[in-house]
């Protein structure tokens, strides 16, 4: 009998090498798949002589979660980075050449040169142009803002649609999971897909998760907001199709729970998303239209008693000059059709004033070279006057300065954004790599260990025909 | 099982994350090699952005103010000049009349020299620079005086008319030789003064305004930066030249004449004392502006010294960062190609 249990014995190992090459093969087939964890094909040994192969999948959940927060955090800020940078290229410009700051430097030296030739209405045309520039700036800065709000808006809707399937992908798998761990089949393949999942769904919401009974996993927002719990809760969204200033973003819910904006770094990609929606480019727009308030302010004609009026800068409430902080400000503001000559205006009315009638003359002589007026308009660009503190930039400043901080704002944004996404970009890359390290394939190891396999199948199978012959030649004998 | 592992993807990939950040960081480093300045100045400064486009802007508005204080000399200079050649006509009249009080010279040789000096005058006081009258005060669109000899002159009739209503008749009349000095002098002072030192001026003569042009010369200063044909020295030699032609192109006696003569002598005198201190005035602002210009120059330069250090990069460092990098990109790339060839495939048969 011991030669028929030899040959069973080695066929047994036979069986449990190819099962072990066959495990051998599937890693390295999947070396260089990120989501793929190595399988551990593990020989245990029941009886005498025999052997079963027991398949295991190579786990970290320590780094697993490092992974997934870097992952978020690293989504966010570069999302924000990346939209600040649109939108200082957008309303600045290339080394600020379309900004509000610019221009009103350009208005400003024009004035200087138009005060010192008064008499010239072709340098007042000068003013007139650089005055043009400065509406220019702040009109497509604002359409640039609302544009790139409206962008982000429809940015948010795919990436809520995306969670929703990412979501409803995940219901399936984990639900394929619990039932194989239930009747104990190998789910490691189902596994690897959840995990990609997770990563893919924290690159939109920062997450945290929990395995119960069964690899049933539940996952809530870090916030504490379930998202998957049994089955994937929804998550919901208006996109708006156009935006105005002044206008709120729709909110979005998970679980009917609103996300909030944060300020500050932001951890996936929502989250930054919906900080450039409502926040960042709500500032900027808030700046810009309190640089347009500054310039009508600035410009403004006055005459005591009578109260101020629009001059060479106007808007839809002229002849008043805004007090305070007006939505879209920036959106309205425009060249007074009475002073402008492509309009049939008079450039000589920045130099006597008197747009708003015969009250508001300053030069009552009506003289060519009167420059006075021209002068005290350069020096109040450079007086200071309260901006609203909604627009993130307190101090009390000229326009001038004003807009020059605005930039000095969004720049200072941008930098924070910037080195923070390359630092949580490194991130999310080392722990990326110390995951792969953990769990990922090493074709070399796979190899040697086919080598090994090699060897055992080698020998088991001449033991086989060892085996045979023997008995053959006990056949022979007999 | 292993204790340290290490998987393939993380070898062939280790490579990757740093390659592309060096590279990012090539670009850059070229572009500050080229341009001396930091590649991306607003992620370089952050909120300290805002005091370079401060000083951008005052850079630039320095530089106009330098442009502009320019034409503001250009008009200074012109303004001089003229007001040289007034004063050097003022003391051609004061010759001839200086003669002609001594009785040593024809009437018309006197009375040529005086309308010669009005003739000067208007063409002086209405010289014009870039399009503005010079002497215009602020009303530079405007010829600050009309010509005394036409005869449609305002100030001419004025003249006459005064004549006529003190003696009864004109001066070519030769009821005028018998005028005597004591009445020739009471019209000068009663008639003939107020057409140009009081408001007879501007109501005949001329069209200035008081009011002279102000200038911006400095991001806090102004300055008067003109002279108007309102001023006192210009009436006084416009009247002593009137005095010397009217006075000897017509009838009037050698007593009369030589009273008008000694007035126009004394007027033509304190003109150009009064001319001389204009000058200066106009040469105090002068020199204003271009200390202004210096001073702006030297504060340009700082400026300029102020946004290279915040925007500048030391181009050795830049250059060396060039290389650096070239030679470590060399590295990983060579590192790459070694790793690849590093597999237990190429020993297995």
């Amino acid at each position: 009998m011991s030669l028929s249990s030899a040959l069973s014995i080695a066929q047994s190992a036979l069986l449990s090498t190819s099962r072990q090459t066959n495990v051998v093969t599937r890693n390295v087939a999947d070396a260089s798949n990120p989501d793929y964890s190595r399988r551990i094909a593990q020989v245990v040994s029941n009886a005498p002589g025999a052997r079963m192969v027991v398949v295991q999948r190579a786990v970290d959940q320590q780094l697993f979660r490092q992974n997934l927060s870097a992952l978020s955090a690293w989504s966010g800020q570069s999302i924000l980075s990346s939209g600040l940078d649109r939108l200082q290229l957008a309303v600045n410009g290339v080394d600020n050449a379309g900004s509000a700051s610019t221009a009103i430097g350009k208005l400003h030296n024009a004035l200087q040169l138009y005060a010192t030739t008064p008499s010239n209405p072709n340098v007042g045309a000068t003013v007139i142009d650089a005055a043009r520039q400065a509406v220019r700036s702040l009109n497509s800065g604002t359409e640039a803002i609302q544009a790139f709000r409206a962008d982000i808006d429809s940015q948010i809707a795919t990436s809520v649609g995306e969670l929703n399937q990412l979501l409803a992908q995940f219901e399936s798998v984990n639900k394929a999971i619990v039932a194989g761990t239930r009747t104990g089949t190998d789910v490691s393949d189902a596994l690897d897909k959840r995990d990609a999942l997770l990563k893919k769904i924290a690159e939109h919401v920062p997450v945290t998760t929990h395995l119960r009974a069964d690899n049933d996993m539940v996952i809530t927002t870090t916030g504490g907001v379930t998202m998957f719990e049994t089955v994937a809760r929804p998550v919901s969204f208006t996109p708006s199709p156009a935006y105005a200033p002044g206008m709120a973003g729709a909110t979005v819910y998970i679980d009917n729970v609103p996300v909030a904006g944060s300020s500050g770094e932001a951890s996936g990609k929502l989250a930054g998303l919906l900080q450039l929606r409502d926040g960042t480019s709500v500032t900027m727009q808030a700046q810009l239209d309190e640089i347009a308030r500054g310039l009508i302010g600035a410009f403004a004609e006055t005459a005591p008693p009578l109260p101020d009026a629009a001059g060479l800068f106007t808007w839809s409430g002229a002849p008043d000059v805004p007090g305070t902080l007006v939505n879209g400000l920036a959106g309205q503001i425009s060249i007074n059709a009475a002073f402008d000559p492509d309009q049939g205006g008079n450039v000589n009315l920045l130099r006597d004033g008197g747009a708003n009638g015969a009250a508001y003359v300053a030069n009552t002589g009506g003289t060519a070279s009167f420059a006075d007026r021209l002068i005290a308009l350069g020096d109040r660009l450079d007086q200071p006057m309260t901006f609203h503190p909604a627009a993130g930039i307190t101090a009390a400043a000229s326009v001038t300065a004003y807009s020059a901080n605005a930039i000095g704002w969004l720049e200072n944004a941008r930098q924070q954004a910037t080195t923070s996404a390359d630092t949580k970009e490194a991130l999310a890359a080392r722990t990326a790599e110390a995951l792969s390290n953990a769990t990922g394939v090493n074709i070399d190891m796979e190899m040697s260990l086919m080598l090994d396999l090699e060897h055992t199948y080698q020998a088991s199978a001449r033991l086989l025909s060892t085996v045979d012959e023997m008995l053959k030649t006990l056949l022979n004998a007999v | 099982m292993k204790a340290v592992s290490v998987s393939s993807a993380a070898i062939s990939n280790a490579m990757r994350y740093s390659q592309t950040r060096m590279q990012v960081d090539l670009v850059k480093a070229q572009k500050e090699m080229d341009s001396g300045r930091v590649a991306d100045t607003g992620l370089a400064l952050g909120a300290r952005s805002a005091q370079a486009v401060n000083f951008h802007r005052d850079l630039d508005r320095l530089n106009a103010l330098v442009d502009s204080n320019a034409l503001v000399s250009a008009r200074l200079k012109s303004t001089q000049d003229s007001l040289g050649q007034i004063v050097s006509v003022t003391q051609d009249l004061v010759n001839a009349l200086t003669v002609a009080v001594a009785g040593d010279s024809p009437d018309s040789v006197t009375a040529k020299s005086g309308s010669t000096m009005l003739q000067s005058l208007t063409t002086i006081l209405n010289s014009s620079m870039n399009g503005e009258y010079l002497f215009a005060g602020t009303n530079t669109d405007v010829r600050p005086v009309e010509d005394y000899l036409d005869p449609a002159s305002p100030a001419k009739a004025a003249f006459d008319a005064a004549f006529y209503a003190r003696f009864g008749f004109t001066k070519d009349d030769p009821a005028a030789a018998d005028i005597s000095a004591a009445d020739i002098e009471s019209f000068i002072t009663d008639l003939v003064e107020p057409q140009f030192l009081g408001a007879g001026w501007e109501a005949n003569w001329s069209n200035a305004t008081d009011q002279t042009i102000v200038s911006r010369i400095a991001l806090n200063e102004t300055t008067p930066a003109s002279v108007s044909a309102n001023n006192e020295g210009l009436r006084k030699a416009a009247m002593a030249a009137v005095l010397a032609y009217e006075a000897f192109s017509g009838n009037l006696g050698e007593e009369a004449k030589s009273a008008v003569a000694r007035r126009a002598q004394a007027l033509a005198g304190e003109a150009i004392a009064d001319l001389g201190q204009l000058q200066s005035q106009t040469g105090i602002i002068q020199n204003r502006v271009s200390e202004a210009s210096t001073r702006i120059n030297t504060q340009i330069d700082l400026f300029e010294r102020h946004i290279i250090d915040l925007e500048g990069v030391d181009p050795y460092e830049a250059a060396n960062r060039v290389n650096d990098l070239m030679a470590h990109i060399q590295t990983s790339f060579a590192l790459t190609a070694r790793i690849q060839q590093l597999s237990l495939l190429n020993y297995l048969t």
